[in-house]
């Protein structure tokens, strides 16, 4: 089974610590063990940068280095998380000096920034590392019917530097619902906009102008709910979209869900019960044939 | 036959118009090599009513901005070709910049805009006394602002900004790349920093950003607002500006990934809005998900906490970690988990410690010849 080093992040606590066992799951049915990297710590979630940017880049090093120390890539399960880490890895690469000193700090604790791990996030990684035809080849519960509109969020697109897909024409997510049997729906009103995560604690109404304008536009346009690949895109258009009067509540689900319902697992395993606005499309006893 | 394709451009006159319509245009592509060439193309040979701006032709100005295909970009900077290649032979959809009033077609008013850059004083006002001959300003000071520098009021960035989008009050990307940029000039009085820093906040509404990053996607001159509006928070921040949910969040970041590693998303609503998160909890413990109330200390905390102390002695913060509420939420961690934060520490121990055992009883046992 192929291996990778993976990074956690905040992504798997509060109430959503049981979707590190179901990453875990489906990707080894995918063929791929993913290996947590112990010690890594919080990226900084793009916000604490804004006071001390050199602690980013330190703490991202870190997490990079304990990776690097195993022989292992990192695979990363958050559009955020993926861009801190890029962003730092995409410096450190580019400045020697930064990197010589961070590398000074580092030594404290045995470890060593490199730059040989590769980051990766999880959407490149199922359509390029692990494939879209063996993902087809594993679905024991076709999605047949379902009209999903496909949702990428900002920081894997922007900025261009560390963008995982085409930043003006993204690919990859419909590829992904295709093989899972269902309708993607690609083109609608808001597809580009903000989802609002990253506002809610800095200007809350600014945040859920935002919230909405995703699952409206997508609404619009026959779809029947979201897949993202960004667990704080997925939680914004959950517990947010669930604050807003008048709301479509469109349900928003997290691309490794809908994967592993797809693969068989029952709506608790997946996660998909745990949702504020309920995905209706789930039923219990849903057939999965293999 | 040429090669042509096919740019759908945005047409209003609002002296004749009643609405704003499109209207096609054919551009053959051997004759053009940027996007504003084919807007010439199609003003001298197809039709001359068409406006739009332009000056230097070499992305100087800033005057040609436009939106390509939902997308801010300088016309002149743009190859054509490329763009009909991205666009897959669907029609070039070109119209004015978002969220500034249109004059006619392509040319949009900048006013009100600049107006709003203006009341910023994103300018400088020298400190006293004011030095005899030039300024020497040091290379790593120069390194600081020399992107924000660079910017050239295209309002590229503006038109695709997510805040200006929800918040009319927003001054825009490009505006707080100018307040970063002169709060970190040693030339600039500090009284004027301060009042710069204050109008961000309070005019310009800089905690409204989203955080988005387009503006550094579309900026054609390599400046990086998003990035230059966290560190204007952070001044903010440290001049005492601090009464923002956004520094509440901030410190909540600071304090809480020093203490465990990591933030605590059930805390937020808490330290930032005072707001109760038990009934959130709550819905999410009826549909029968396990909720952890404090995220579990990391192994390698106690070596981490060093790395973040040795950084900040280096390189001060423009926040510094907040030791009360660090012992505070260390006492949380120990309610919940029934240990402090060395647990590993302590676990590492106690298996070393019953290997060390097992060891023994065996050696004893080998002594004792027992089997
Ligand atoms: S990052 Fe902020 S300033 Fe830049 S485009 Fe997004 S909302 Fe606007
Ligand atoms: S920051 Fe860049 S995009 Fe914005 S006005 Fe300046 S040059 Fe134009
Ligand atoms: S014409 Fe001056 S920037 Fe394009």
């Amino acid at each position: 089974m192929k291996q990778v080093g993976f990074y956690q992040g905040c992504c798997f606590q509060g109430p959503d610590a049981h979707m590190f066992d179901m990453l875990k799951k489906v990707f080894a049915d995918l063929g791929v063990d993913i290996k947590l990297v112990e010690r890594t710590t919080c990226c900084g979630g793009n916000t604490i940068d804004e006071a001390n940017k050199f602690l980013v880049y330190s703490i991202n090093a870190r997490n990079i280095a304990l990776a690097e120390a195993e022989g292992l890539d990192l695979l990363v399960s958050c559009n955020t998380c993926y861009m801190v880490l890029a962003k730092t890895k995409h410096a450190l690469d580019n400045d020697p000096q930064l990197r010589e000193e961070i590398n000074k700090l580092l030594a404290e604790e045995g470890l060593e920034y490199k730059g040989t791990a590769k980051i990766w996030h999880i959407l490149p990684y199922l359509v390029e590392e692990v494939g879209v035809d063996t993902i087809r080849k594993k679905v024991k519960r076709p999605l047949k019917g379902w009209k999903v509109a496909t949702y990428y969020g900002c920081h894997i697109k922007y900025p261009k530097e560390v963008a995982v897909v085409d930043s003006e024409n993204p690919s990859g997510l419909e590829e992904l619902v295709e093989a899972l049997g269902a309708e993607p729906v690609k083109d609608y009103e808001g597809k580009d906009a903000c989802c609002g995560y990253h506002a809610y604690y800095t200007n809350k109404p600014v945040a859920l102008k935002k919230v909405v304008r995703a699952p409206e536009g997508a609404k619009k346009a026959g779809a029947e709910m979201l897949v993202t690949p960004c667990p704080l895109c997925f939680k914004a258009q959950d517990i947010y979209q669930d604050m807003v009067e008048n709301a479509p509540r469109v349900p928003s689900v997290y691309l490794p869900e809908l994967l592993a319902y797809a693969l068989g697992y029952d709506p608790k395993e997946a996660g998909l019960a745990y949702h504020i606005i309920p995905v209706d499309k789930v039923t219990v006893n849903a057939p999965a044939s293999s | 036959m040429a090669e042509k394709a096919v740019l759908r451009i945005y047409r209003y006159n609002p002296e004749v118009d009643q609405n704003p319509f499109y209207r096609e245009y054919e551009v053959p592509l051997d004759e053009v090599q940027t996007l504003l060439d084919a807007l010439f193309f199609v003003q001298e040979r197809l039709d001359p009513t068409l406006s739009f701006r332009f000056f230097c032709r070499a992305a100087v100005c800033g005057s040609c901005a436009v939106k390509v295909n939902g997308v801010s970009r300088l016309a002149c900077k743009t190859r054509f070709r490329d763009l009909v290649e991205a666009s897959g032979g669907r029609p070039i959809t070109v119209e004015p910049l978002n969220f500034l009033k249109p004059v006619k077609d392509l040319v949009v008013d900048h006013d009100a805009a600049f107006e709003n850059l203006k009341t910023l004083k994103t300018w400088c006002e020298p400190k006293e006394p004011i030095p005899e001959r030039e300024y020497r300003i040091p290379p790593e000071e120069v390194k600081k602002y020399e992107r924000p520098t660079n910017c050239i009021l295209c309002f590229a960035c503006y038109g695709n900004c997510e805040a200006v989008m929800d918040d009319p009050k927003y001054a825009g990307p490009f505006a707080f790349s100018r307040v970063y940029r002169y709060a970190v000039d040693s030339r600039v009085k500090d009284e004027h920093k301060r009042e710069m820093v204050k109008n961000a906040l309070e005019a310009g509404d800089v905690w409204s950003c989203v955080q988005c990053q387009k503006c550094i996607y579309v900026c054609p001159k390599g400046v990086r607002p998003a990035e230059d509006i966290q560190n204007v928070r952070g001044i903010a921040a440290e001049m005492g500006f601090r009464d923002y949910p956004g520094v509440r969040k901030l410190q909540h970041f600071v304090d809480w990934v020093y203490a465990t590693g990591q933030i605590n998303r059930l805390a937020l609503p808490e330290e930032v809005y005072g707001v109760d998160p038990t009934p959130l909890i709550n819905k999410f413990r009826e549909k029968g998900a396990e909720v952890w109330e404090v995220p579990k200390p990391l192994p390698g905390l106690l070596e981490f906490r060093d790395l973040i102390l040795e950084v900040m002695k280096e390189k001060k913060p423009h926040l510094d970690i907040d030791f009360h509420h660090v012992r505070r939420i260390d006492k949380r961690v120990e309610e919940v988990f029934k240990a402090d934060v060395c647990t590993r520490i302590t676990e590492k121990f106690e298996e070393q410690k019953s290997d060390f055992f097992s060891r023994f009883w065996k050696k004893l046992g080998e002594f004792f010849g027992a089997s």
